[in-house]
């Protein structure tokens, strides 16, 4: 630390005998420096075969990220991972802090693109992230290049493709006399009103949660802004629209209001967290939530009578269909690893098809190569097989997003219009507020 | 803080009861100048420590309120501009309300409470024992535990609105948390229970030094329970009124994790304060330069109330 | 002339009622943590368990993993014990020093450990960080240690230095003329006398680092050393809205401090009074 500097200064005045009280902390602080440097999670004390991996973690479900890394280490009897999972909430302060102060570890997840905490392109900028190899390359989702690094390196391998829409309860739906799942928004309202006449919700929504109500206002926003221009964030970027002059947001955060004036959230949602959705849908009270589709399949988990599939939330008119599809994490590599050559084995590793199909089948996600040839029939994600295919999707918007302040100004605006603090302009001029921070 | 620091020799006898009569004129240190305690350096180890972990930490992060440092990379030196954004963002003040009053409001509940608890259990009960670490229970709760206890209490399918409902007051059910009216009374109503019974603690132990005699000799006198208090009970115990005023404001300027745990601000910001404002800024947005601006505004203010608070219970007008 | 009256019995009896009132959360607390999982969607929040069992408890003191709460209560016991001993050796030494020499620095560094008390930590945080990598703090329960007890050594060398100058230096004096040096009158008769304070400062200073959450998340960061708030955080991470299990490791986690404030109470309440007389 700088204190040795100050002490300098400080006993410059006193006589060079006293010095010696000083000395001791000194050498109290040196002999723990050298009993806790080998504790510290990304020393390198092995050779090529040791590597750390960070992952934020949230739930019983085993991590994917941690499912693979073993498959790895089994396939590999030579190398060694060691783990560091860290709680979802604090990931990204955690991942920033450790790579400013350079003991990151070694292969870290982040997102692709600019718009959260763990985002690829401001780590780039700051100069902690590797770039990556042509198995990485290959891996970037068509039309994301921008997103997972610049001046043509890649600094992050996608591991699957991630479709964000609705998740819906099939089973439950049905119960609960929905034959036919709503086609369009009008269909919706008429669809919640029954069903909160009833006393269920056809939404079980985390009021409180701040990633929820954003992910909410980004579907609604998918059929009324990104569907007819993919390239609105491009031209925000460009300063050529603001979220307060156009139209589609506009439309968008109305949407809100009309699904909380039509009853579609259970009782008591501006308050309710994430576990409202678990036991919503899990229980049946609740039809659907805005969750990442993975989420099916730790729900059939807990509700493993129940069907659950992913969904794209109704558009204001049914040919108007929109969904979000893209790779929402990635693996990225230390700049400051000693261990890059391990790290990088377990990339091309994990790049291999075999290992992308793995991923995705224990995350319950889409596999990011052969989206193609993927045969959506039959499975968890069968109802946005044609949205896909036709090519109706695109990446989640706010990872082109230029910091994470625009997201939280949406998603906490989002819970204003709720409980009736904020209007749908004001939450737009925050958003265009925090673009320009 | 410094309400105790007024110098104290004679004590030394019966360091825990013994108590002069206010009046008896305060005197400097009476120590004979010869005399030598200690040496200067047995403090130097505490103080270099202090100076690395406090002072020049904080003043390397106080740099940065000059900078549009995000926390990450490189950045600029940008002059006030973090300190102007402050003043123009309306947001800001919206926070600085909140800060106020959940500070004032729960020094002022929390010592109110914990004084008339700490009297109600002075002189003679039978259970003051049992009844004082029942008191003290809240304080012994991690403010995360605290968070999920009272979450749950406060839950839309929780105890309150269960009981509401089973007295027929169901309409009067609600999100708790969420509601933009009630959401910063919830959280008052968690901080001063959080707090009352460490206010408690602490006037117990002025009112231990009110000696018996003079509260008895005031009874025969014939002072009434308010005379008595206010004549006798209440001068007695002013530092421990000055200890307990000046922590709980600065803890409740600054307070942060109850509410990140419990609304995190929500909901829109109805219980944002700026202490979880300068965690946001800082940290989860992205904007370390307007945090740590937002930090040194916050610890001014605090510096503000601590050395008025100082003044306000300093002055005795008894002695 | 005080005794025990019907006032006072009345007065006993009134402050029972708000005990119980005040308690209600601890009734919560304890009722939810007893009840296993069939009942907690069965009966109402307010109701007793009908077949209560300790099965919560028992899940929660065998997790494994990053929820390992009994590796999480090991570490915050030895993180805390060692904080406290160092803020007990470091505050008591400096807040004697400064509360008994007459020099202007005394002044000087009172007002040093009293603004430090002041100054935004979240300031301090990330710089802290950087610093205490580099010196290898991170990431062991001894830089933990070392840092906490910087952090709260502002706060234990007010108690100390408050608790001295209200101590007078009869004794001292009395020893000096005996004879004895500097050295052997902070030993052998100073240390005997601060035990209030010592009780004060170990309550105070206990507590917060016991409790603290994210000093530990941040510098311990995914190493084996983590601490109890830690583990229980992940362990409530992993648990979504199970109630009865997040209410048992909140048990857990509090009988440590209500243990230490029971053994520690009269001190506490002690060394307060001997920096509060007026």
């Amino acid at each position: 630390m700088k204190s040795e500097r100050l002490d300098m200064t400080q006993h410059r005045s006193y006589s060079a005998l006293k010095v010696g009280a000083l000395a001791v902390p000194t050498i109290a602080a040196l002999v723990l420096t050298g009993c806790s440097a080998p504790a510290s999670g990304s020393s390198p004390t092995g050779g090529a075969q040791e590597f750390t991996l960070s992952f934020a973690t949230s739930n019983t479900i085993e991590s994917p990220f941690q499912v693979l890394a073993e498959k790895y280490m089994a396939s590999n009897p030579g190398v060694k991972i060691t783990f560091n999972p860290q709680p979802n909430d604090s990931y990204d302060q955690t991942l920033r802090t450790q790579l400013q102060a350079g003991n990151a570890s070694d292969v870290v997840v982040t997102s692709p693109g600019s718009g959260t905490g763990r985002s690829i392109l401001p780590l780039v900028q700051a100069g902690f992230l590797e770039p990556l190899d042509a198995a990485a390359k290959e891996l970037v989702p068509e039309g994301s290049e921008a997103l997972f690094g610049t001046d043509g390196k890649v600094y992050g391998q996608a591991p699957e493709i991630t479709v964000v829409g609705l998740v819906a309860n099939e089973t439950s739906a049905k119960a609960a006399g929905i034959s036919d799942f709503p086609s369009d928004f009008a269909s919706l309202e008429d669809q919640c009103k029954s069903l909160a006449s009833s006393g269920k919700s056809f939404i079980a929504l985390a009021g409180s949660a701040a990633p929820n109500t954003g992910l909410m206002a980004m579907s609604l926003a998918a059929s009324r802004v990104y569907a007819e221009d993919p390239k609105w964030n491009e031209k925000r970027a460009a300063k050529e629209t603001t979220f307060a002059g156009s139209d589609g947001w506009k439309a968008s955060l109305e949407a809100v209001s009309k699904l909380n004036n039509a009853g579609c959230f259970q009782k008591g949602a501006a308050g309710a967290g994430f576990d409202a959705i678990t036991k919503g849908l899990a229980s049946g009270t609740s039809v659907a939530g805005f969750i990442p589709g993975p989420s099916w399949k730790q729900l059939k988990t807990a509700a493993a009578d129940s069907e659950f599939n992913v969904r794209a939330l109704p558009a204001e008119a049914s040919s108007e269909g929109f969904v979000y599809a893209s790779a929402n994490y990635a693996f990225s590599i230390n700049a400051a690893s000693k261990n890059k050559d391990a790290a990088k084995a377990f990339l091309d590793w994990a790049a291999e098809p075999e290992q992308t199909k793995a991923f995705a089948e224990i995350d319950g996600a889409l596999p990011v190569t052969g989206l193609d040839s993927y045969d959506f029939n039959g499975g968890a994600y069968k109802n946005v097989g044609d949205l896909i295919k036709n090519g109706k999707y695109g990446p989640l918007p706010n990872s082109q997003w230029p910091n994470s302040a625009v997201y939280d100004a949406l998603a906490t605006g989002v819970q204003g219009l709720i409980t009736g603090q904020k209007t749908t302009d004001q939450v737009l001029q925050a958003m265009d507020t925090a673009w320009g921070q | 803080m410094t309400a105790t620091m007024q110098p104290k020799s004679e004590a030394a006898k019966a360091p825990l009861r013994g108590r002069r009569t206010p009046g008896a004129g305060e005197k400097p240190r009476p120590r004979s100048t010869g005399l030598q305690l200690g040496h200067w350096w047995w403090a130097l180890p505490g103080i270099v420590l202090v100076i690395a972990i406090h002072y020049v930490a904080t003043g390397i992060g106080g740099f940065f309120a000059f900078t549009n440092w995000t926390g990450i990379g490189s950045f600029k030196v940008v002059g006030w501009q973090n300190f102007e954004a402050i003043f123009k963002d309306p947001t800001k003040l919206g926070a600085l309300t909140n800060t106020m009053f959940l500070a004032f409001g729960s020094v002022l509940l929390g010592n109110v409470g914990g004084l008339i608890i700490a009297l109600g259990l002075n002189r003679m009960l039978k259970t003051r024992y049992i009844l004082r670490t029942l008191f003290f229970m809240p304080v012994v709760l991690s403010p995360l535990a605290t968070a999920y206890v009272w979450k749950y209490i406060f839950d839309f399918d929780g105890p309150i609105n269960v009981f509401l409902t089973s007295i027929g007051a169901g309409d009067l059910a609600k999100p708790w948390l969420a509601d933009p009216q009630w959401a910063i009374w919830t959280v008052l109503v968690v901080l001063v229970w959080g707090s009352t019974g460490f206010a408690m603690v602490i006037f117990m132990a002025g009112l231990a030094s009110v000696p018996v005699e003079v509260e008895e000799a005031a009874a025969i006198d014939g002072a009434n329970l308010w005379q008595r208090f206010r004549n006798v009970t209440l001068p007695a115990i002013r530092p421990a009124i000055a200890i307990a005023t000046t922590l709980g404001i600065v803890q409740g300027l600054r307070v942060f994790d109850p509410i990140m745990a419990l609304t995190n601000g929500g909901p829109a910001g109805a219980t944002e304060t700026l202490a979880t404002q300068v965690y946001k800024q800082a940290f989860a947005l992205g904007n370390f330069g307007g945090g740590a601006a937002l930090a040194l505004v916050l610890a001014a203010i605090i510096l503000f109330f601590a050395v008025i608070q100082q003044r306000l219970t300093r002055s005795n007008p008894e002695d | 002339m005080f005794r025990y009256t019907k006032l006072t019995l009345l007065r006993e009896i009134g402050l029972w009622a708000l005990a119980l009132i005040f308690l209600a959360p601890f009734y919560f607390l304890v009722t939810t943590a007893l009840k296993p999982d069939s009942e907690m969607y069965t009966t109402s929040p307010l109701a007793l368990p009908k077949s209560p069992d300790f099965s919560n408890f028992v899940a929660v003191l065998t997790a494994t993993g990053n929820s390992n709460v009994v590796l999480g209560l090991v570490n915050s016991i030895i993180i805390t014990t060692g904080s406290i001993v160092g803020l007990i050796a470091l505050g008591s030494i400096t807040g004697y020093v400064i509360s008994r020499s007459t020099r202007r620095w005394s002044k000087g560094a009172y007002y040093l450990f009293l603004i430090a008390i002041i100054l935004p930590g979240q300031l301090g945080a990330v710089p802290l960080y950087m610093g205490a990598r580099a010196m290898g703090l991170t990431g062991s329960a001894w830089g933990l240690i070392i840092l906490y007890t910087g952090m709260l050594l502002p706060l234990s060398i007010f108690l100390y230095s408050n608790f001295f100058r209200g101590l007078g230096t009869d004794y001292e004096e009395a020893a000096t003329i005996d004879g004895a040096s500097r050295s052997q009158i902070f030993a052998k008769v100073v240390l005997p006398m601060m035990a209030p304070a010592t009780g004060t400062v170990t309550i105070f200073a206990g507590l917060i680092v016991w409790n603290d959450f994210f000093t530990s998340l941040i510098f311990l960061g995914g190493s084996a050393n983590q601490t109890l708030p830690v583990a229980m955080y992940y362990y409530i991470g992993s648990l979504v809205s199970e109630w009865n299990s997040i209410f048992a490791i909140v048990i857990v986690s509090m009988i440590p401090m209500l243990a230490l404030f029971l053994f520690a109470q009269k001190r506490f309440i002690q060394g307060f009074s001997g920096g509060l007389k007026g």
